[in-house]
């Protein structure tokens, strides 16, 4: 009864952050400074008649009080209509369908990536604490967290096109399942770059955990007792070091999403980062808006998949 | 009365101070120069702060954006220490004003954000049960939005200018500070000497003002160093993006990007400004290790 509480509490929470979201969304978009009617129709305002302009107002429904504005887009989205793109004319719904898959793609291998690296050197770091790893280990991670994803990627387009004259992401994009071999070595170098930032820092949260851990009681009993290195190394360490990595991770995946939005413009891929740049330099608001919704709502999504994770995890944190 | 207040840091722990505590009560610069993190942070942010303010003044080398047809895309030499690009400006002199632009932008978003954050995270944390629930919703909310893409929906809807952008990437960091300020407010909140303070009758402001809000002035402190290495980041990106700041001001993630079509013939190009970018987000980053180190002595690095 208290889990099936606390997962409606949950729930809730959710939702309600979620239609937070929504309203700072539209306050931010719909509400400041800049007319996305004159910017879509290419002319200004002064040079409209008060009737031409009350009509295309009333065209795009931006006429309306703010509120009932907000509240016909949040049942318009709820059910599924994102509206049109001013720009293209194309339902948005449409425009993301096709561009979110590959956003997907870039996140999940980068995250997969970035768990390797974190992880791995983390662990070997903080297994040799103050020894050359560890130098290793500290290395990347600075590296890793001063060396902007935009500035890695750009050196690595350079480096690649004209030293290996090597540049994939220059075809059309490949889906996953018509090219797959073509798809791979597009996502590849994106995801390298991405991965990096998100193993820097999910390697400082395991080295620092492995250290804390290993210090414990339990642990110098392990060892005192005769346990195997390795069973020491994945059984007690890793396994108490868990939930700190996965927090870690849920957050950068976080960071992940937002950081797509530079790579995919430096690696020309199709995804949702490159639709929100073009909408934003179109000031295409729709679109925009719905972009933003969507990764906010994939970030709040995350954020219960780490709490659920925790359960699993940690059976410590069950019992309350 | 005002002595009770001043002498609040003492009343916490025993009452004779260990030499541990003699060592904290140093000033916290000395504090700072002790660890190591600290030291190279200073000398890092220091220079960085040198390279960023003779930039705004225009003191570089060569007067920025000065185009010299008779030195078109020399490599590095002492004449000029970053190269010069397909104009022939020095990079060096437009990196540095191009620093200048970064700072002013992430010193005045840090400030909109630690100032705004600061205070919510202490109200959060003081007042009432229900203050605190309706500013912790309001900054989960907030936190659930990346905060780069919260820059670039403010950007825009506000435009790109130095004001604009630093709105644009201040408010992404407002929840942060919210819930990095609060934790300890909680804490402090029971503690003996706010108790004490409760029952001498001063009121909510004065305790607030003057007894909590010095206590986690070292969390806030850590934070703004962070929070400026991470909006030095933010401004290179959404630059980067050419979403920066309209020209004729050049800001360094403008750079980067411009020169990348350039850069397989005049790698320099590339380089000055990047290195720039990474050298400033180090520095920060070292200090706000270090400020954690000085404000508590256990977390000390080897």
């Amino acid at each position: 009864m208290t889990l099936f509480l606390s997962i409606v509490r949950r729930a809730f929470s959710v939702l309600l952050t979620l239609w937070g979201v929504s309203v700072i969304v539209f306050v931010v978009l719909r509400l400041l400074p800049g007319n996305a009617v004159t910017a879509a129709v290419g002319v200004s305002e002064g040079l409209l008649t008060k009737a031409q302009l009350a009509a295309l107002n009333h065209y795009y429904g931006v006429g309306q009080p703010a509120i009932q504005q907000y509240f016909s887009w949040l049942h318009a989205t709820l059910t599924g209509n994102l509206g049109i793109s001013l720009v293209s004319r194309e339902a948005v719904s449409a425009l993301i369908g096709a561009s979110l898959p590959v956003t997907l793609e870039l996140a999940i291998v980068s995250m997969i990536l970035g768990v390797l690296i974190g992880v791995g050197f983390g662990m070997w770091s903080g297994l040799h604490p103050g020894r050359w790893q560890d130098d290793v280990g500290q290395t990347v991670s600075v590296m890793g967290l001063a060396i902007p994803s935009f500035i890695l990627g750009t050196v690595l387009v350079v480096i690649l096109s004209t030293k290996f004259h090597y540049f994939p992401s220059s075809k059309t994009f490949a889906g996953l399942f018509t090219n797959p071999w073509l798809n791979i070595q597009q996502i590849i170098f994106p995801a390298l770059v991405l991965s990096l930032g998100v193993g820097a820092a999910i390697l400082r949260t395991t080295r620092a955990a492995v250290l804390e851990v290993s210090g414990l009681n339990f642990a110098r009993t392990a060892l005192g007792k005769g346990v195997s290195r390795s069973a020491f190394i994945w059984r007690h360490l890793f396994l108490n070091a868990l939930t700190a990595v996965v927090t870690m991770s849920g957050i950068q995946l976080g960071y992940l999403l937002g950081g797509t939005v530079i790579i995919e413009q430096i690696f020309i891929l199709p995804g949702m980062g490159r639709l929100l740049i073009t909408s934003i330099n179109n000031r295409d608001f729709p679109v925009v808006q719905s972009v933003t919704l969507i990764f906010a709502a994939g970030f709040v999504l995350v954020n219960l998949l780490v709490d659920v994770a925790y359960n699993v995890i940690d059976p410590r944190t069950r019992k309350r | 009365m005002s002595k009770i207040s001043s002498e609040h840091v003492d009343v916490e722990g025993d009452v004779f101070a260990t030499e541990e505590e003699v060592v904290r009560h140093r000033t916290w610069f000395q504090a700072l120069w002790r660890s190591r993190n600290g030291r190279i942070g200073v000398i890092i942010v220091g220079l960085v702060l040198v390279g960023g303010i003779l930039g705004i003044f225009n003191l570089t080398p060569y007067p920025p954006a000065n185009q010299d047809p008779g030195a078109v895309l020399k490599g590095v030499s002492f004449g000029h220490v970053f190269g010069t690009d397909q104009f022939g400006r020095d990079v060096f002199s437009d990196a540095l004003q191009g620093l200048g632009v970064s700072l002013e932008i992430a010193f005045l978003s840090v400030l909109i954000a630690g100032a705004i954050g600061s205070l919510l995270g202490i109200m959060a944390g003081f007042l009432g049960k229900w203050t605190s629930a309706v500013i912790m919703r309001f900054s989960d909310m907030m936190f659930a939005i990346p905060s780069i893409l919260f820059a670039l929906a403010i950007v825009t809807a506000l435009g790109a200018s130095v004001w604009d952008s630093s709105i644009a990437i201040g408010v992404g960091w407002i929840p942060i500070f919210v819930r990095v300020v609060r934790g300890p407010v909680l804490a402090l909140r029971e503690s003996d000497f706010v108790r004490a303070g409760k029952v001498l009758g001063f009121s909510r402001t004065r305790l607030l003002f003057r007894h909590i809000l010095p206590s986690v002035a070292g969390v806030i402190a850590v934070q703004v160093s962070l929070a400026l290495s991470w909006a030095i980041l933010a401004e290179a990106g959404l630059s980067f993006l050419g979403l920066g700041p309209p020209p004729p001001v050049q800001s360094l993630g403008e750079m980067v990007s411009n020169s990348s079509s350039l850069a397989s013939i005049a790698w320099w190009t590339l380089a000055g400004p990047s290195l720039v970018i990474v050298v400033a987000v180090i520095g920060f980053n070292f200090l706000g290790d270090g400020l954690r180190d000085a404000a508590d002595p256990r977390t000390k690095t080897r």
